[in-house]
Protein backbone atom coordinates (compact mmCIF):
# COMPACT_ATOMS: atom_id res chain seq x y z
CA UNK A 1 0.00 0.00 0.00
CA UNK A 2 1.28 3.45 -1.12
CA UNK A 3 1.69 6.28 1.40
CA UNK A 4 2.77 10.14 1.52
CA UNK A 5 6.32 8.77 2.31
CA UNK A 6 6.82 6.63 -0.41
CA UNK A 7 5.72 9.78 -2.89
CA UNK A 8 8.17 11.91 -0.58
CA UNK A 9 11.00 9.37 -0.74
CA UNK A 10 10.93 9.08 -4.56
CA UNK A 11 11.04 12.86 -4.81
CA UNK A 12 13.97 13.32 -2.50
CA UNK A 13 15.47 10.65 -5.28
CA UNK A 14 14.62 13.04 -7.91
CA UNK A 15 11.35 11.04 -9.71
CA UNK A 16 7.61 11.54 -9.03
CA UNK A 17 6.15 7.99 -8.10
CA UNK A 18 2.78 7.17 -9.56
CA UNK A 19 0.87 4.10 -8.62
CA UNK A 20 -1.09 2.20 -11.71
CA UNK A 21 -3.89 -0.31 -11.14
CA UNK A 22 -3.38 -4.04 -12.31
CA UNK A 23 -6.93 -4.38 -12.77
CA UNK A 24 -8.21 -1.25 -14.99
CA UNK A 25 -4.62 0.47 -15.70
CA UNK A 26 -5.85 3.91 -14.11
CA UNK A 27 -2.82 5.72 -13.47
CA UNK A 28 -2.87 7.96 -10.14
CA UNK A 29 0.02 10.48 -9.33
CA UNK A 30 0.70 10.96 -6.52
CA UNK A 31 0.44 7.35 -5.94
CA UNK A 32 -2.89 6.16 -4.14
CA UNK A 33 -3.67 3.06 -2.07
CA UNK A 34 -6.91 2.61 -3.41
CA UNK A 35 -7.58 2.29 -7.39
CA UNK A 36 -10.49 5.91 -7.22
CA UNK A 37 -11.80 4.19 -10.66
CA UNK A 38 -12.38 0.83 -10.07
CA UNK A 39 -11.73 0.17 -6.06
CA UNK A 40 -9.05 -2.37 -6.55
CA UNK A 41 -6.46 -1.68 -4.09
CA UNK A 42 -3.83 -4.08 -6.58
CA UNK A 43 -1.17 -1.06 -7.87
CA UNK A 44 1.78 -1.20 -8.74
CA UNK A 45 4.46 1.95 -8.94
CA UNK A 46 5.00 3.75 -11.96
CA UNK A 47 7.54 6.45 -12.48
CA UNK A 48 5.77 9.44 -13.73
CA UNK A 49 7.06 11.39 -17.07
CA UNK A 50 8.46 14.37 -16.04
CA UNK A 51 7.59 16.41 -19.13
CA UNK A 52 4.63 17.61 -19.46
CA UNK A 53 2.12 21.34 -20.00
CA UNK A 54 0.99 24.36 -17.82
CA UNK A 55 -3.07 23.64 -17.29
CA UNK A 56 -3.17 26.27 -14.73
CA UNK A 57 -1.13 27.98 -13.03
CA UNK A 58 -1.02 31.41 -10.19
CA UNK A 59 1.56 33.99 -9.25
CA UNK A 60 1.28 34.11 -5.07
CA UNK A 61 1.55 37.73 -3.86
CA UNK A 62 0.47 37.14 0.13
CA UNK A 63 1.86 34.07 0.85
CA UNK A 64 1.51 31.52 3.53
CA UNK A 65 4.00 32.28 6.57
CA UNK A 66 6.49 29.14 5.99
CA UNK A 67 7.11 30.82 1.93
CA UNK A 68 7.23 34.65 3.83
CA UNK A 69 9.55 36.56 1.40
CA UNK A 70 9.73 34.46 -1.30
CA UNK A 71 6.93 36.50 -2.57
CA UNK A 72 6.01 37.13 -5.27
CA UNK A 73 6.36 33.22 -6.81
CA UNK A 74 4.47 31.23 -9.19
CA UNK A 75 2.50 27.87 -8.80
CA UNK A 76 1.73 25.66 -11.56
CA UNK A 77 -0.68 22.89 -12.35
CA UNK A 78 1.31 20.68 -14.89
CA UNK A 79 -0.52 18.03 -16.78
CA UNK A 80 1.79 15.21 -17.24
CA UNK A 81 -0.07 12.61 -19.11
CA UNK A 82 -3.37 12.40 -20.29
CA UNK A 83 -5.72 13.88 -17.20
CA UNK A 84 -2.75 13.08 -15.10
CA UNK A 85 -1.91 16.71 -12.91
CA UNK A 86 0.22 17.48 -10.04
CA UNK A 87 0.88 20.73 -8.62
CA UNK A 88 4.99 22.34 -8.46
CA UNK A 89 6.31 25.57 -7.79
CA UNK A 90 7.39 27.17 -11.37
CA UNK A 91 10.80 28.26 -11.68
CA UNK A 92 12.92 30.40 -14.36
CA UNK A 93 10.00 31.82 -15.86
CA UNK A 94 8.74 35.26 -16.15
CA UNK A 95 5.14 36.47 -15.61
CA UNK A 96 5.04 36.94 -18.72
CA UNK A 97 6.16 33.88 -20.23
CA UNK A 98 3.95 31.65 -18.07
CA UNK A 99 1.15 30.63 -19.76
CA UNK A 100 -1.22 27.94 -19.87
CA UNK A 101 0.30 25.34 -22.43
CA UNK A 102 3.65 26.12 -21.69
CA UNK A 103 5.77 23.00 -22.13
CA UNK A 104 8.08 22.23 -18.38
CA UNK A 105 10.07 19.93 -17.21
CA UNK A 106 10.07 18.43 -13.18
CA UNK A 107 12.88 18.59 -10.84
CA UNK A 108 13.17 18.55 -7.33
CA UNK A 109 15.22 21.04 -5.15
CA UNK A 110 15.63 21.24 -1.58
CA UNK A 111 13.71 23.81 0.67
CA UNK A 112 15.27 23.59 3.90
CA UNK A 113 15.06 19.63 4.48
CA UNK A 114 11.88 19.06 2.14
CA UNK A 115 12.32 17.97 -1.01
CA UNK A 116 10.12 20.37 -3.37
CA UNK A 117 8.78 19.47 -6.85
CA UNK A 118 9.28 22.15 -9.33
CA UNK A 119 8.79 22.63 -13.00
CA UNK A 120 11.05 24.55 -15.03
CA UNK A 121 9.93 25.64 -18.99
CA UNK A 122 11.39 22.98 -21.50
CA UNK A 123 12.49 25.68 -23.79
CA UNK A 124 14.14 28.44 -22.37
CA UNK A 125 12.88 31.59 -24.13
CA UNK B 1 -35.36 9.80 -3.08
CA UNK B 2 -36.44 12.67 -0.69
CA UNK B 3 -37.44 13.49 2.36
CA UNK B 4 -39.50 11.81 4.46
CA UNK B 5 -41.69 14.41 5.63
CA UNK B 6 -41.72 17.84 5.13
CA UNK B 7 -39.07 20.70 6.91
CA UNK B 8 -39.16 24.76 7.30
CA UNK B 9 -37.46 28.15 8.15
CA UNK B 10 -39.34 29.61 10.99
CA UNK B 11 -36.44 31.98 11.92
CA UNK B 12 -33.40 33.89 11.40
CA UNK B 13 -30.86 35.72 12.49
CA UNK B 14 -27.41 36.68 11.90
CA UNK B 15 -25.01 39.22 13.64
CA UNK B 16 -23.13 41.89 11.64
CA UNK B 17 -20.42 40.13 9.54
CA UNK B 18 -17.36 42.63 10.04
CA UNK B 19 -13.31 42.73 10.12
CA UNK B 20 -12.96 45.17 13.43
CA UNK B 21 -16.65 45.89 15.26
CA UNK B 22 -16.18 42.30 16.96
CA UNK B 23 -12.74 42.89 18.12
CA UNK B 24 -14.17 42.73 21.91
CA UNK B 25 -15.94 39.67 21.04
CA UNK B 26 -15.71 35.99 21.20
CA UNK B 27 -16.83 33.41 19.01
CA UNK B 28 -19.65 32.22 21.77
CA UNK B 29 -20.80 36.26 21.85
CA UNK B 30 -21.19 36.10 18.79
CA UNK B 31 -23.56 32.98 18.25
CA UNK B 32 -25.46 33.97 21.10
CA UNK B 33 -26.48 37.02 19.01
CA UNK B 34 -27.16 35.45 15.95
CA UNK B 35 -29.37 32.84 17.63
CA UNK B 36 -31.51 35.22 20.44
CA UNK B 37 -31.67 37.51 16.95
CA UNK B 38 -32.83 34.04 15.08
CA UNK B 39 -35.68 33.46 18.38
CA UNK B 40 -37.02 37.14 18.19
CA UNK B 41 -37.58 36.25 14.33
CA UNK B 42 -40.20 33.70 14.98
CA UNK B 43 -43.20 35.35 14.33
CA UNK B 44 -45.60 33.85 17.13
CA UNK B 45 -42.61 33.02 19.59
CA UNK B 46 -40.73 30.17 20.45
CA UNK B 47 -38.98 29.20 23.56
CA UNK B 48 -35.82 27.62 24.39
CA UNK B 49 -37.34 24.20 25.35
CA UNK B 50 -38.51 24.30 22.47
CA UNK B 51 -35.36 23.65 20.96
CA UNK B 52 -34.45 20.21 20.63
CA UNK B 53 -30.92 20.03 18.78
CA UNK B 54 -28.46 21.90 17.60
CA UNK B 55 -25.92 21.83 14.88
CA UNK B 56 -23.10 24.34 14.46
CA UNK B 57 -20.90 24.72 11.58
CA UNK B 58 -17.32 26.05 12.20
CA UNK B 59 -14.16 25.42 10.44
CA UNK B 60 -11.31 26.21 12.85
CA UNK B 61 -11.89 27.62 16.41
CA UNK B 62 -9.24 25.39 17.37
CA UNK B 63 -6.56 27.85 15.39
CA UNK B 64 -8.64 31.20 15.37
CA UNK B 65 -9.94 31.27 19.05
CA UNK B 66 -7.52 28.14 20.70
CA UNK B 67 -11.34 26.40 22.03
CA UNK B 68 -12.41 23.52 20.27
CA UNK B 69 -15.58 21.36 21.63
CA UNK B 70 -17.69 24.77 19.90
CA UNK B 71 -20.73 22.93 19.77
CA UNK B 72 -21.25 21.54 23.31
CA UNK B 73 -19.71 25.56 24.29
CA UNK B 74 -22.58 26.96 22.58
CA UNK B 75 -25.15 25.07 23.56
CA UNK B 76 -24.27 25.86 27.74
CA UNK B 77 -23.57 29.84 26.76
CA UNK B 78 -27.73 29.80 25.33
CA UNK B 79 -29.23 27.40 27.79
CA UNK B 80 -29.52 25.03 25.76
CA UNK B 81 -28.53 22.27 27.84
CA UNK B 82 -28.75 18.90 27.67
CA UNK B 83 -30.12 19.23 24.44
CA UNK B 84 -27.77 17.59 21.61
CA UNK B 85 -24.99 19.83 20.09
CA UNK B 86 -22.92 18.49 16.99
CA UNK B 87 -20.06 20.74 15.88
CA UNK B 88 -19.75 20.00 11.66
CA UNK B 89 -16.53 21.04 10.16
CA UNK B 90 -16.18 20.94 6.38
CA UNK B 91 -14.00 23.92 6.03
CA UNK B 92 -16.00 26.93 4.90
CA UNK B 93 -18.68 24.96 3.48
CA UNK B 94 -19.48 23.84 7.71
CA UNK B 95 -22.92 25.43 8.06
CA UNK B 96 -24.12 24.25 4.78
CA UNK B 97 -23.18 21.01 5.86
CA UNK B 98 -24.86 21.56 9.22
CA UNK B 99 -28.00 22.74 7.34
CA UNK B 100 -28.31 19.86 5.74
CA UNK B 101 -27.92 17.64 8.63
CA UNK B 102 -30.63 19.68 10.26
CA UNK B 103 -32.96 19.13 7.65
CA UNK B 104 -32.22 15.03 7.95
CA UNK B 105 -32.74 15.35 11.30
CA UNK B 106 -35.87 16.72 11.33
CA UNK B 107 -36.95 14.67 7.96
CA UNK B 108 -35.92 11.63 9.83
CA UNK B 109 -38.60 12.09 12.60
CA UNK B 110 -36.18 12.47 15.74
CA UNK B 111 -36.61 16.18 16.15
CA UNK B 112 -39.57 18.47 15.27
CA UNK B 113 -37.70 21.94 15.66
CA UNK B 114 -33.44 22.50 16.03
CA UNK B 115 -31.15 25.22 15.77
CA UNK B 116 -28.63 25.22 12.80
CA UNK B 117 -25.60 27.59 12.57
CA UNK B 118 -22.27 28.78 11.83
CA UNK B 119 -19.97 30.97 13.49
CA UNK B 120 -16.49 31.80 12.98
CA UNK B 121 -13.88 34.47 14.97
CA UNK B 122 -11.13 35.07 12.68
CA UNK B 123 -9.32 38.37 13.11
CA UNK B 124 -7.92 37.04 16.15
CA UNK B 125 -4.89 36.22 13.94
CA UNK B 126 -2.88 38.09 11.38
CA UNK B 127 -4.14 38.21 7.73
CA UNK B 128 -0.34 35.62 7.24
CA UNK B 129 -1.65 33.33 10.34
CA UNK B 130 -5.66 33.28 9.41
CA UNK B 131 -3.78 32.64 5.36
CA UNK B 132 -2.05 29.57 7.06
CA UNK B 133 -5.30 28.46 8.51
CA UNK B 134 -7.31 28.79 5.43
CA UNK B 135 -4.64 26.55 3.25
CA UNK B 136 -5.28 23.57 5.86
CA UNK B 137 -8.70 23.08 3.89
CA UNK B 138 -6.82 22.05 0.90
CA UNK B 139 -4.33 19.49 0.62
CA UNK B 140 -1.35 19.49 3.12
CA UNK B 141 1.11 17.64 1.18
CA UNK B 142 0.39 17.87 -2.14
CA UNK B 143 -1.14 21.56 -3.05
CA UNK B 144 -0.26 23.75 0.31
CA UNK B 145 3.41 22.40 0.65
CA UNK B 146 4.54 23.46 -3.06
CA UNK B 147 2.81 27.02 -1.61
CA UNK B 148 -0.36 26.85 -3.20
CA UNK B 149 -2.51 29.20 -0.88
CA UNK B 150 -6.56 28.92 -0.76
CA UNK B 151 -6.72 32.18 -3.19
CA UNK B 152 -4.24 30.34 -5.68
CA UNK B 153 -6.48 27.86 -5.81
CA UNK B 154 -9.15 30.26 -6.98
CA UNK B 155 -6.85 31.76 -8.98
CA UNK B 156 -5.11 28.63 -11.03
CA UNK B 157 -8.94 27.76 -11.90
CA UNK B 158 -9.29 31.27 -12.81
CA UNK B 159 -6.33 31.01 -15.70
CA UNK B 160 -7.78 27.45 -16.83
CA UNK B 161 -11.00 28.84 -17.28
CA UNK B 162 -9.94 32.23 -19.20
CA UNK B 163 -7.46 29.93 -21.53
CA UNK B 164 -10.51 27.58 -22.55
CA UNK B 165 -13.79 29.93 -22.55
CA UNK B 166 -11.77 33.28 -23.45
CA UNK B 167 -13.54 34.94 -20.07
CA UNK B 168 -11.74 37.84 -18.74
CA UNK B 169 -10.23 39.70 -15.62
CA UNK B 170 -12.54 42.44 -16.59
CA UNK B 171 -15.75 39.97 -16.31
CA UNK B 172 -14.36 38.78 -12.82
CA UNK B 173 -14.38 42.61 -11.83
CA UNK B 174 -18.10 43.10 -12.73
CA UNK B 175 -19.01 40.84 -9.89
CA UNK B 176 -16.87 42.33 -7.10
CA UNK B 177 -18.51 45.66 -8.30
CA UNK B 178 -22.04 44.16 -8.31
CA UNK B 179 -21.99 42.60 -4.94
CA UNK B 180 -20.14 45.75 -3.45
CA UNK B 181 -23.88 47.32 -4.63
CA UNK B 182 -25.69 45.16 -2.69
CA UNK B 183 -23.69 45.10 0.08
CA UNK B 184 -24.38 48.40 0.37
CA UNK B 185 -27.91 47.76 0.38
CA UNK B 186 -27.90 45.34 3.62
CA UNK B 187 -27.17 46.47 6.68
CA UNK B 188 -25.52 42.78 8.17
CA UNK B 189 -22.93 43.65 5.60
CA UNK B 190 -19.44 44.07 6.64
CA UNK B 191 -18.97 46.68 3.05
CA UNK B 192 -21.41 48.59 2.63
CA UNK B 193 -19.95 50.90 -0.14
CA UNK B 194 -19.92 50.54 -3.41
CA UNK B 195 -16.62 50.29 -5.35
CA UNK B 196 -16.51 53.61 -6.69
CA UNK B 197 -17.00 55.69 -3.52
CA UNK B 198 -14.34 53.07 -1.93
CA UNK B 199 -12.22 54.40 -5.08
CA UNK B 200 -13.19 58.30 -4.44
CA UNK B 201 -12.23 57.55 -0.52
CA UNK B 202 -8.92 55.80 -1.05
CA UNK B 203 -7.83 58.14 -4.02
CA UNK B 204 -8.53 61.38 -1.94
CA UNK B 205 -6.05 60.02 0.90
CA UNK B 206 -3.65 59.39 -1.87
CA UNK B 207 -3.92 62.40 -3.94
CA UNK B 208 -5.51 59.96 -7.17
CA UNK B 209 -8.41 60.68 -8.88
CA UNK B 210 -9.99 57.42 -11.30
CA UNK B 211 -12.57 58.55 -13.56
CA UNK B 212 -14.31 55.00 -12.96
CA UNK B 213 -14.29 51.53 -11.19
CA UNK B 214 -12.08 49.88 -13.62
CA UNK B 215 -9.28 52.43 -13.00
CA UNK B 216 -8.91 52.01 -10.28
CA UNK B 217 -9.49 48.07 -10.09
CA UNK B 218 -6.16 48.43 -12.53
CA UNK B 219 -4.73 50.82 -9.97
CA UNK B 220 -1.78 50.08 -7.17
CA UNK B 221 -4.70 50.54 -4.85
CA UNK B 222 -6.31 47.00 -5.77
CA UNK B 223 -2.71 44.93 -5.36
CA UNK B 224 -2.43 41.26 -7.01
CA UNK B 225 -2.98 38.71 -3.93
CA UNK B 226 -2.81 35.59 -6.57
CA UNK B 227 -2.15 36.40 -10.25
CA UNK B 228 -4.95 36.79 -11.63
CA UNK B 229 -7.09 37.74 -8.67
CA UNK B 230 -6.54 40.82 -7.07
CA UNK B 231 -7.59 42.42 -3.49
CA UNK B 232 -11.30 43.08 -5.17
CA UNK B 233 -11.24 39.99 -6.23
CA UNK B 234 -11.09 38.49 -2.91
CA UNK B 235 -13.54 37.78 0.23
CA UNK B 236 -12.33 39.64 3.57
CA UNK B 237 -11.37 37.96 6.45
CA UNK B 238 -14.80 38.18 8.94
CA UNK B 239 -15.85 37.78 12.23
CA UNK B 240 -19.48 36.73 12.74
CA UNK B 241 -22.39 33.97 13.32
CA UNK B 242 -25.57 33.32 11.64
CA UNK B 243 -28.29 31.12 13.29
CA UNK B 244 -31.85 29.91 11.68
CA UNK B 245 -34.13 27.84 13.71
CA UNK B 246 -35.66 24.49 11.50
CA UNK B 247 -39.08 22.87 12.03
CA UNK B 248 -41.22 19.63 10.90
CA UNK B 249 -44.01 20.74 8.56
CA UNK B 250 -46.20 19.62 10.91
CA UNK B 251 -45.13 22.19 13.76
CA UNK B 252 -43.91 24.80 11.69
CA UNK B 253 -47.27 27.16 11.17
CA UNK B 254 -47.67 26.57 14.89
CA UNK B 255 -44.86 29.21 14.54
CA UNK B 256 -45.42 31.12 11.94
CA UNK B 257 -47.91 31.84 8.75
CA UNK B 258 -44.86 32.05 6.38
CA UNK B 259 -42.69 29.07 6.84
CA UNK B 260 -40.38 28.77 4.15
CA UNK B 261 -40.01 25.18 3.24
CA UNK B 262 -37.22 23.16 1.71
CA UNK B 263 -37.88 21.87 -1.29
CA UNK B 264 -34.59 19.74 -2.07
CA UNK B 265 -30.87 19.25 -0.55
CA UNK B 266 -27.79 17.95 -2.40
CA UNK B 267 -24.19 17.25 -1.21
CA UNK B 268 -21.07 15.99 -3.46
CA UNK B 269 -17.39 15.41 -2.55
CA UNK B 270 -14.47 15.60 -5.02
CA UNK B 271 -10.71 15.62 -5.16
CA UNK B 272 -9.15 17.16 -2.27
CA UNK B 273 -6.63 18.40 -4.69
CA UNK B 274 -7.55 20.88 -7.25
CA UNK B 275 -5.19 19.15 -9.70
CA UNK B 276 -6.88 16.17 -9.65
CA UNK B 277 -10.18 17.21 -10.59
CA UNK B 278 -11.61 15.89 -14.02
CA UNK B 279 -12.16 19.30 -15.45
CA UNK B 280 -10.10 22.44 -13.56
CA UNK B 281 -12.82 25.40 -15.09
CA UNK B 282 -15.92 23.74 -13.30
CA UNK B 283 -16.64 22.30 -9.55
CA UNK B 284 -18.00 18.97 -10.16
CA UNK B 285 -19.37 18.65 -6.67
CA UNK B 286 -21.58 21.52 -7.27
CA UNK B 287 -22.75 20.19 -10.81
CA UNK B 288 -23.96 17.34 -8.19
CA UNK B 289 -25.01 18.55 -5.43
CA UNK B 290 -27.26 20.74 -7.40
CA UNK B 291 -29.10 18.04 -9.55
CA UNK B 292 -29.87 15.97 -6.76
CA UNK B 293 -31.45 19.44 -5.24
CA UNK B 294 -33.34 20.40 -8.47
CA UNK B 295 -34.48 16.35 -8.69
CA UNK B 296 -35.98 16.65 -5.06
CA UNK B 297 -37.45 19.70 -5.86
CA UNK B 298 -38.70 19.03 -9.30
CA UNK B 299 -37.50 21.73 -10.87
CA UNK B 300 -34.74 23.47 -13.19
CA UNK B 301 -31.78 26.16 -12.92
CA UNK B 302 -34.52 28.27 -14.87
CA UNK B 303 -36.80 27.57 -11.66
CA UNK B 304 -34.56 29.86 -9.40
CA UNK B 305 -35.62 33.18 -8.24
CA UNK B 306 -32.39 34.16 -6.55
CA UNK B 307 -29.95 32.48 -5.55
CA UNK B 308 -26.84 33.12 -2.53
CA UNK B 309 -23.84 31.36 -4.08
CA UNK B 310 -20.25 31.16 -2.73
CA UNK B 311 -18.02 33.61 -4.58
CA UNK B 312 -15.36 33.30 -1.90
CA UNK B 313 -13.33 34.91 -5.18
CA UNK B 314 -15.05 36.75 -8.38
CA UNK B 315 -13.88 33.62 -10.37
CA UNK B 316 -16.28 31.24 -8.18
CA UNK B 317 -19.26 33.43 -8.62
CA UNK B 318 -18.93 32.75 -12.30
CA UNK B 319 -17.92 29.38 -12.43
CA UNK B 320 -20.95 28.36 -9.38
CA UNK B 321 -23.68 30.52 -11.85
CA UNK B 322 -22.17 27.95 -15.03
CA UNK B 323 -22.02 25.01 -12.50
CA UNK B 324 -25.65 25.53 -11.00
CA UNK B 325 -27.10 25.86 -14.88
CA UNK B 326 -28.24 29.57 -14.61
CA UNK B 327 -25.66 30.24 -18.07
CA UNK B 328 -24.08 27.92 -20.10
CA UNK B 329 -20.58 26.85 -19.41
CA UNK B 330 -18.21 29.52 -20.35
CA UNK B 331 -20.36 32.26 -20.32
CA UNK B 332 -20.96 33.12 -16.66
CA UNK B 333 -18.47 35.85 -16.86
CA UNK B 334 -20.46 37.19 -19.71
CA UNK B 335 -23.50 37.29 -18.06
CA UNK B 336 -22.10 39.07 -15.35
CA UNK B 337 -20.80 41.54 -17.59
CA UNK B 338 -24.20 41.91 -18.89
CA UNK B 339 -26.09 42.68 -15.16
CA UNK B 340 -27.94 39.66 -15.66
CA UNK B 341 -27.11 39.05 -11.94
CA UNK B 342 -27.76 41.94 -10.76
CA UNK B 343 -30.97 43.23 -8.77
CA UNK B 344 -33.12 44.15 -11.59
CA UNK B 345 -31.31 40.92 -13.92
CA UNK B 346 -33.46 37.94 -15.01
CA UNK B 347 -31.18 35.88 -12.51
CA UNK B 348 -30.03 37.94 -8.97
CA UNK B 349 -27.03 36.42 -7.63
CA UNK B 350 -26.06 36.95 -3.69
CA UNK B 351 -28.10 40.09 -3.53
CA UNK B 352 -27.18 40.39 0.04
CA UNK B 353 -23.45 41.32 -1.37
CA UNK B 354 -22.22 37.87 -1.31
CA UNK B 355 -19.45 37.13 0.36
CA UNK B 356 -17.38 39.52 -1.31
CA UNK B 357 -18.78 42.30 0.14
CA UNK B 358 -21.16 40.51 2.64
CA UNK B 359 -18.35 38.84 4.14
CA UNK B 360 -16.67 35.67 5.00
CA UNK B 361 -16.85 34.19 8.44
CA UNK B 362 -15.88 30.94 6.85
CA UNK B 363 -18.20 28.39 9.14
CA UNK B 364 -20.94 30.88 9.23
CA UNK B 365 -21.54 31.72 5.48
CA UNK B 366 -23.87 28.62 4.76
CA UNK B 367 -26.14 29.53 7.44
CA UNK B 368 -25.89 33.52 6.36
CA UNK B 369 -27.13 32.19 2.89
CA UNK B 370 -29.88 30.63 4.36
CA UNK B 371 -30.93 33.54 6.74
CA UNK B 372 -31.32 35.50 3.67
CA UNK B 373 -33.21 33.54 1.23
CA UNK B 374 -35.16 32.96 4.42
CA UNK B 375 -35.68 36.96 4.18
CA UNK B 376 -36.07 37.18 0.59
CA UNK B 377 -38.58 34.36 0.28
CA UNK B 378 -40.79 36.59 2.92
CA UNK B 379 -40.31 39.87 1.27
CA UNK B 380 -38.43 41.07 4.09
CA UNK B 381 -35.00 42.19 2.37
CA UNK B 382 -35.56 45.60 2.63
CA UNK B 383 -33.63 48.06 -0.24
CA UNK B 384 -31.97 44.80 -1.60
CA UNK B 385 -35.52 42.69 -1.99
CA UNK B 386 -35.88 40.68 -5.51
CA UNK B 387 -39.19 41.51 -6.83
CA UNK B 388 -41.62 38.54 -6.80
CA UNK B 389 -38.63 35.93 -5.11
CA UNK B 390 -40.72 32.73 -4.77
CA UNK B 391 -37.73 30.15 -5.00
CA UNK B 392 -34.18 30.58 -3.76
CA UNK B 393 -31.23 28.35 -4.17
CA UNK B 394 -28.13 28.61 -1.55
CA UNK B 395 -24.61 27.34 -2.74
CA UNK B 396 -22.39 26.65 -0.05
CA UNK B 397 -18.70 25.08 -1.06
CA UNK B 398 -15.91 23.47 1.22
CA UNK B 399 -12.35 25.38 0.48
CA UNK B 400 -11.82 24.62 -3.38
CA UNK B 401 -14.74 22.30 -4.13
CA UNK B 402 -13.89 19.30 -2.30
CA UNK B 403 -16.86 19.73 -0.61
CA UNK B 404 -20.67 21.32 -2.03
CA UNK B 405 -23.74 21.56 -0.12
CA UNK B 406 -26.76 23.00 -2.27
CA UNK B 407 -30.22 23.76 -1.11
CA UNK B 408 -33.54 25.41 -2.32
CA UNK B 409 -36.03 26.74 -0.60
CA UNK B 410 -39.68 28.02 -1.76
CA UNK B 411 -42.44 29.66 0.00
ZN1 LIG C 1 -8.57 0.46 -11.06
Amino acid sequence: MFTVKDYRDALAEGYLLASKCRRCGAVQLPPRPICPRCGSGDLESLKAPKRGRVAAYTVIHVPPSRFKGEEPYAVAIVELLEGIRVSGRMLDVSEADLKVGLEVEADVIKLGEEPLLCFRPLKRP
Amino acid sequence: MGLQRGVAIIGAGMTRFHHKIHADKTGRDLFVEAALEAMTSVDNGIELRDIEALFIGNFSSDSFEHQGHVAALMADWLGLTPKAATRIEAACGSSGAALNIGVMAIASGLYDVVMVGGVEKMRTLTTEEVTDVLAMASDEVYEAAVGFTFPGLYAAMATAHFHRYGSTWEQLCAVSIKNHHNGSLNPKAQFQEEVIDIARRLGERRGMTFKDEMEFLRSPLNPVVAYPLRLFDCCPISDGAAVVIMASEEVARKFTDTPIYVRGIGQASDTMALHDREDLTTIRATRLAAQQAYRMAGIGPEDIDVADVHDCFTIAEVVATEDLGFFPKGEGGKAAEEGRTSLEGDKPINPDGGLKAKGHPVGATGAAMACEIFKQLRGEAGKRQVRDAEVGLIHNVGASGATVVVQIYGR
